[in-house]
């Protein structure tokens, strides 16, 4: 039996965060306490040929520079997730990348310290973009159903266009920062990270200890979007600058090093064929893209079309994918990695077929629903993508849309434009393991795989636990993101709800039946709390653990050791997404043409709503990013050096406040009947999927120009 | 400034590159102090020193080279204290006094998150030297408010949920309380334009926006 549904309750860790009471990785205090600083290669390859420290070693307050020669080598293999990071190596593979780095007693000296590191450098030649003599193509298995060519060759209607994303990056207001303290023979490291367990790992493969020794600690991350999933290169060197020294020592990487230390999102370009019969059933695609990459960067190319293959009842689809590889910095995982991306241009061209069929965009999209993943054959678990794209054509009374192009204008010539789309995105799962300890006192702790990062999944636990328990909320000690407390697992992808939350009603049912047990036939009143101090425990403590559907033991052990267990979207027996439909107003300013968007509608299919505040404000901020990936965001390569030229947040613009206007959000709120038993989907990434062609579909409506490139730019509009 | 610069540490040149101080300065706080400011045992151990009030007169002890003696209230207490004249605001707030509260988003004044009030203004205290506080009084997040009771704008943020990983937050409570009592919170639009300092990379701005109204009203003010 689903889940009843959830009332609406405060964000748990609200009062800490206003009062400036939440500690991120970089407020932890640890007596004699270091600072470091890195040294960033000025190229985007070669080779170091000397570096020189005794200026810096000058300095009063620099105590140590660490150089390659403070680790041992480790074999410099792909970036891929996991894999041992190196430490401080001589070559140099793109522009950014470490090369010393410097440790003081202060802030001040550490900065001034690498300043004045000299290093002579053999530089080789590189190709900073796609456009570069020397980046590689380098085609990527396809992702192809039925016969797309065929279909295609049978189409009445066929749309053919070219879409392209930008490269962009997170930029979470946090910092990257880590703090590593060596003492007993343990290393200890604070870092905001949503892969606590992969840098325990990571980090002692890169120096050589056991794994543990090493506990990791991220217990509230001021934001991540995919930037902090893999361990990043600095975690190690702060670590080892730690065991050399014998101090905590604190690296706060400076803004406009890490665009060129994390991984970004890498510019794509989309290439589709979109065939409609006569009746506007869509039925065949063929869809080409490909992506930048890094030289050994392993950021799949193809996966654009896991989700753009699902959104309609599409039987014969073709994707075909290629990387181009350049000298970068791997790009990664960034909020909604490929459907965002995907989704701008494929329901760009549905908007565009809608204008050929002359049909309404929200009937055409209606009119291609199905039940079934065309990929696999197998049933979709749930899927309400036409509820919400019904509830919010009423919402937003879209019915009052006049259809016609540049038809809709205010009284001052501002052209108004309304535009749709959808979106959709897996929902994964990965195997957990939790524990739940109520306490004689009246304490309850309940640690499980997970990181809060603002989405708000200790909001969400605490739902069901409270819900489920008769326990005291201000006594609630929610662990995430420790490897001291549960075995911990990348949380991205959306899928930590779904990783953690059923197991806090496994743990609850353990628990009844532990007191049970205890209780042994006695009748006890009061609170658990009460029943487990009347026999004279301090404590009790149970332990569930759960796998994805279709996963074995093998996955949970890989989990323990801090691997990658993710399953899905795809089961045995369903494959299950989440769902949304974006309605979007924009005006366009008659003179200068900028465009503002005073109202969007939202409404999401994400199952069983678990926590109904915190979720609107995930749908809010997904929307918020599409805006700002619509109209503000692209990062731009340096194309005489490497690198990245608007490498801070004046250049690299953001949405902001003045950006945004009336969002209003709503949820289907159906819980899906097969994939767990609270009956929740995944919510965070689909939130900004198809937020970017709605903007770009009303832009369409209210000035007649089809862009496909993003960002839309004043620019564009002249 | 050469490409180079843009990606190496943070440096701006007049300020900031003086020589250090570091090496021979090892005061620690004395208890009393340490228990006024509730500086935990890191500061003692730290060679950025905070001398007592009493240890203070330059007249009897020469200040190495490259720092500067400050005086400010913080938060309503006074703070006496010899910086490394590159130190700014934030970083001495955060890692002298332990004042965590504001955040270092950018180290450029481009974020907001480091958003304090000097003199009852809203200053990016990144952007401003811990020496310009001499003699100046600083309220930070952690001042806002007194045991228990929230002040109204928090209590707004928690209302309306206007913050997600909450890092910028406490940058965000500032810089509102300052828009309110500007009168720069009479209405929507213009609550965005003043709060448009302060980025929210989660996208908290609608209820950001929906919390100034709601404390400005009760603030008495907007
Ligand atoms: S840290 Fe001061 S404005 Fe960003
Ligand atoms: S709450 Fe995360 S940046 Fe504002």
């Amino acid at each position: 039996m689903p889940a009843p549904p959830f009332a609406d309750r405060p964000r748990i860790d609200a009062l800490d965060k206003v009062r400036g009471a939440a500690a991120y990785a970089a407020d932890m205090r640890f007596p004699g306490l270091l600072h470091a600083m890195t040294v960033p290669s000025p190229v985007a390859r070669g080779r170091v040929a000397a570096l020189e420290t005794e200026a810096a070693l000058r300095i009063p307050g620099v105590t140590r520079i660490l150089t390659p020669a403070d680790f041992a080598p480790t074999q410099r293999v792909a970036d891929l997730p996991n894999s041992p990071r190196p430490g401080l190596v001589p070559e140099i593979a793109f522009r950014g990348e470490p090369l010393a780095l410097i440790v003081a007693e202060t802030l001040e000296a550490a900065i001034e310290g690498a300043e004045a590191v000299r290093v002579r450098i053999e530089g080789a030649p590189f190709s900073a973009t796609v456009d570069s003599p020397g980046a590689a193509r380098e085609p990527a298995p396809d992702v192809s159903t039925g016969d797309a060519a065929r279909a295609l060759a049978g189409a009445s209607t066929i749309v053919e266009a070219s879409y392209e994303s930008p490269t962009q990056h997170h930029n979470p207001i946090e910092l990257l920062s880590t703090t590593a303290v060596w003492a007993d023979g343990r290393l200890l490291i604070h870092e905001g990270s949503q892969n606590a367990g992969a840098i325990k790992v990571a980090v002692a493969r890169t120096l050589g200890i056991d794994p543990a020794i090493v506990d990791v600690k991220s217990a509230t991350v001021g934001g991540a979007f995919g930037q902090k999933g893999w361990v990043q290169r600095q975690t190690a060197l702060v670590a080892r600058a730690a065991m050399l020294t014998g101090r905590p020592v604190k690296l706060v990487a400076p803004r406009g090093q890490i665009f060129h230390l994390a991984t970004f999102r890498p510019l794509s370009r989309h290439r589709i064929r979109l065939g409609a019969d006569a009746t506007g059933r869509m039925v065949g695609v063929h869809y080409e893209v490909d992506q930048q990459n890094s030289r050994s960067g392993g950021f799949p190319a193809n996966q654009y079309h896991d989700g753009a293959m699902r959104l309609y009842g599409i039987a014969d689809y073709a994707g075909i994918a290629a990387n181009i590889r350049t000298d970068t910095q791997a790009p990664g995982h960034m909020r909604a990695p490929y459907e965002h991306p995907a989704c701008f241009a494929f329901e760009s061209a549905v908007d565009e077929l809608s204008y050929r069929l002359g049909r309404d965009p929200v009937a055409l999209r209606m009119a291609n629903d199905t039940r079934t993943d065309m990929h696999t054959g197998k049933p979709l678990s749930s899927r309400f993508l036409n509820e919400c794209l019904q509830i919010g054509a009423e919402r937003f009374g879209w019915s009052r849309r006049n259809p016609a192009p540049a038809s809709m204008a205010a009284p001052d010539g501002t052209q108004i434009g309304w535009g749709v789309a959808c979106g959709l995105y897996p929902t994964l799962i990965h195997p957990a393991v939790a524990t739940l300890r109520i306490a004689a006192d009246g304490s309850t702790r309940f640690a499980v795989a997970g990181h809060e990062f603002g989405q708000g999944i200790r909001t969400a636990l605490a739902a069901v636990l409270t819900r489920e328990l008769q326990i005291d909320e201000r006594r609630l000690q929610i662990l995430v993101g420790d490897t001291t407390a549960a075995p911990q697992h990348l949380t991205a992808g959306s899928w930590g709800s779904a990783s953690a939350l059923p197991l806090v009603v496994q743990a609850v049912a353990r628990m009844r039946q532990a007191v049970a047990e205890l209780l042994d036939g006695r009748r006890i009143a009061g609170t658990l709390h009460q029943q487990i101090a009347t026999v004279r425990r301090p404590f009790l403590e149970v332990e569930v653990s759960q796998v994805g559907p279709g996963q074995d033991s093998a996955a949970l052990q890989r989990m323990r050791a801090g691997g990658y267990a993710v399953t899905g979207p795809a089961y045995p027996d369903f494959t299950t997404m989440s769902y949304i439909a974006h309605f979007v107003e924009v005006r366009v300013e008659p003179r200068t043409r900028r465009v503002r968007v005073p109202r969007v509608v939202s409404i999401a299919d994400c199952g069983r709503v678990v926590s109904p505040r915190t979720a609107a404000s995930q749908v809010r901020g997904g929307v918020v990013w599409g805006i700002s990936h619509a109209l503000r965001e692209a990062t731009e390569t340096d194309p005489r050096y490497g690198g990245f030229l608007n490498n801070d947040l004046a250049e690299y613009v953001v949405a902001t406040n003045a950006d945004v206007d009336e969002i209003d959000v709503g949820f289907v709120d159906e819980p899906d009947p097969l994939f767990n038993s609270i009956g929740l989907k995944s919510l965070g990434e689909v939130s900004m999927v198809g937020v970017s062609a709605a903007v770009a579909n009303a832009v369409f409506h209210a000035t007649g120009r089809r862009l496909r490139k993003l960002p839309i730019r004043v620019d564009d509009l002249l | 400034m050469s490409r180079n610069d843009d990606i190496s540490a943070k440096g701006d040149p007049e300020d900031r590159n003086r020589a250090s101080p570091q090496g021979d300065s090892t005061d620690p706080l004395s208890l009393n102090r340490r228990a006024t400011l509730g500086i935990g045992a890191a500061m003692a151990s730290s060679a950025l020193s905070v001398v007592p009030l009493r240890a203070q007169s330059p007249q009897v002890t020469a200040l190495p080279e490259g720092t500067t003696a400050i005086r400010t209230l913080v938060n309503g207490r006074p703070v006496a204290v010899t910086i490394d004249v590159r130190t700014s605001l934030l970083d001495l707030l955060r890692e002298t006094l332990a004042l965590t509260g504001a955040k270092k988003g950018c180290d450029h004044g481009q974020c907001g998150a480091c958003t304090v009030h000097l003199d009852g203004r809203r200053v990016a205290s990144c952007l401003t030297l811990a020496a310009k506080a001499d003699g100046r009084e600083v309220l930070t997040i952690e001042g806002l408010s007194h045991g228990d009771a929230l002040h109204p704008m928090q209590q707004a943020f928690i209302d309306h949920d206007a913050l997600q990983c909450g890092y910028c937050t406490p940058g965000q409570i500032m810089a509102a309380v300052a828009c309110v009592a500007e009168g720069n919170a009479t209405s929507r639009e213009r609550i965005r334009e003043y709060m448009s300092g302060s980025i929210c990379r989660c996208g908290a701005y609608v209820g950001i926006v929906a919390a100034i109204e709601d404390a400005a009203s009760r603030m008495g003010r907007g």
